[in-house]
């Protein structure tokens, strides 16, 4: 007991010190360098004070993602890989952005031969029946 | 009163874009179409998907529209949005720019062998049907557009027609190119941008390489130089960054970022005394950034001292 304590007090230090040397060694490497974003555009340098709002919109556009069908496990993914710009565009007419779908959805009669009409005078393309501009 | 709808009519039809188009076709070859595009028809309501696949693989990146389906599409909505498309086409490591809204850009995209990726309202206002559609050629002769579309291989359209849907549709495009290819209608500041919102998701080679095709371009582009350097010294590639940082020092003697990032990067190769004369020179030009400077040359001085 006495010989393990004799090696164990040495090993102690041994790993004090170099923890306390790996730290010091350990460069503050990234602190200090500057972004791209500040050199490509001014308003960068503003961003620490907006940032709560940026989260707030973020966290506006996952509550959206989600309320729309969303798999929750993909919706964070899929709002990090939006600009600030975008979130802010879409936490704001996130309803009235187009969704391209391809789909007509619940057309009403008149609208219906409506876009028969302007198919065929090669305005709209609605359907493949119609043979565009045929009446032009 | 009919006579009044028809004037209104008339006038709706206008298609300046391909009045233009056809009538100043400058350098233009008369016919282009890449044939090579691959196609993937589209599921119900995943011509999202679909179109996004389309311009990616083209891009030189294998994915299927399945795989890109749960990044996009928005189940209540049987669609997807356009900042999704943008966002996507980044998770994929690769840089979507948003192309100047008019013909002549899309169709000298396709001339320079970039598939486009189109949003077109094929309805009407009142009743409207998104699509997404990829641009693949034209025929300024018979005045036609060539598109992957939907479930066809080869949609064509007359342009006229292309352009009313298109109009309708805000006249958005987009192109992908590998990163280091830039497209053909890229200007500087917006395609910096692009290059900028990858780099944020720390896709540091791909983000290295894209800078690089900036500087390919324009020489001595601070933004680059400096974002060449960074996303280097991201990659722990510190003797790669000093000599991107020093390109950058060299060219703009008065940018202290180039500076203080140079100096940065010295003093993670253990150069202490140089990497304290250039944090120095920072200081010493100051301006918004100069607590950061100061902060980078105090830490120096602590590390030699």
């Amino acid at each position: 007991m006495k010989a393990l304590r004799q090696i164990a007090t040495p090993m102690v230090w041994l790993i004090t010190v170099s923890l306390i040397s790996l730290n010091l060694n350990l460069p503050n490497a990234h602190a200090s360098i500057i972004g791209t974003g500040t050199v490509v555009s001014a308003e960068q340098l503003q961003q620490d004070r907006t940032q709560v709002r940026e989260a707030l919109e973020r966290k506006e556009v996952r509550a959206q993602l989600v309320r729309l069908g969303v798999d929750p496990a993909q919706v964070q993914e899929r709002v990090n890989a939006l600009t600030d710009a975008e979130a802010q565009q879409l936490s704001r007419y996130f309803d009235d952005m187009p969704a391209g779908g391809n789909g007509l959805v619940g057309a009403l009669v008149f609208v219906f031969v409506l876009l028969v009409f302007t198919d065929l005078l090669g305005l709209t393309s609605v359907f493949s029946f119609t043979k565009k501009g045929s009446l032009r | 009163m009919a006579a009044l709808a028809w004037v209104t009519l008339l006038a709706a039809c206008a298609t300046p874009q391909t009045h233009h188009l056809l009538t100043y076709p400058e350098g233009l070859k008369p016919r282009v179409e890449l044939v090579e595009t691959p196609f993937f028809a589209q599921q119900e309501y995943q011509c999202g998907p679909a179109a996004l696949a389309t311009v990616l693989n083209a891009a030189g990146e294998a994915v299927h529209p399945e795989e890109l389906t749960p990044q996009v599409y928005l189940p209540s909505r049987h669609g997807s949005l356009q900042p999704e498309l943008l966002a996507a086409t980044r998770r994929q490591g690769h840089i979507p720019y948003v192309l100047h809204p008019t013909l002549d850009t899309l169709v000298t995209e396709i001339s320079a062998g970039n598939p486009v990726l189109v949003l077109q309202n094929l309805g009407l206002r009142i009743s409207p049907v998104w699509h997404y559609a990829v641009a693949i050629g034209f025929d300024l002769e018979r005045a036609e557009l060539i598109l992957r579309s939907g479930t066809e291989r080869r949609h064509v359209m007359p342009l006229r027609t292309f352009e009313h849907t298109w109009r309708r549709g805000g006249f958005w495009a987009m192109v992908v190119t590998s990163p280091d290819t830039l497209p053909q209608t890229a200007k500087e500041q917006p395609y910096l941008e692009a290059v900028l919102a990858l780099e944020e998701l720390k896709q540091w080679p791909v983000a290295e390489a894209a800078y690089q095709a900036v500087l390919n371009r324009w020489p001595g582009n601070l933004a680059a130089q400096v974002g060449v350097g960074n996303s280097r010294h991201a990659q722990g590639d510190f003797p790669g960054a000093e000599a991107s940082f020093r390109a950058a020092v060299t060219s703009h003697p008065d940018s202290g970022i180039a500076l203080n990032n140079l100096a940065q990067t010295l003093a993670d190769q253990g150069k202490l005394a140089e990497a304290e004369r250039t944090a120095e020179r920072a200081v010493s030009i100051g301006g918004e950034l100069s607590t950061v400077f100061r902060q980078t040359l105090e830490e120096i001085r602590r590390l030699a001292h």
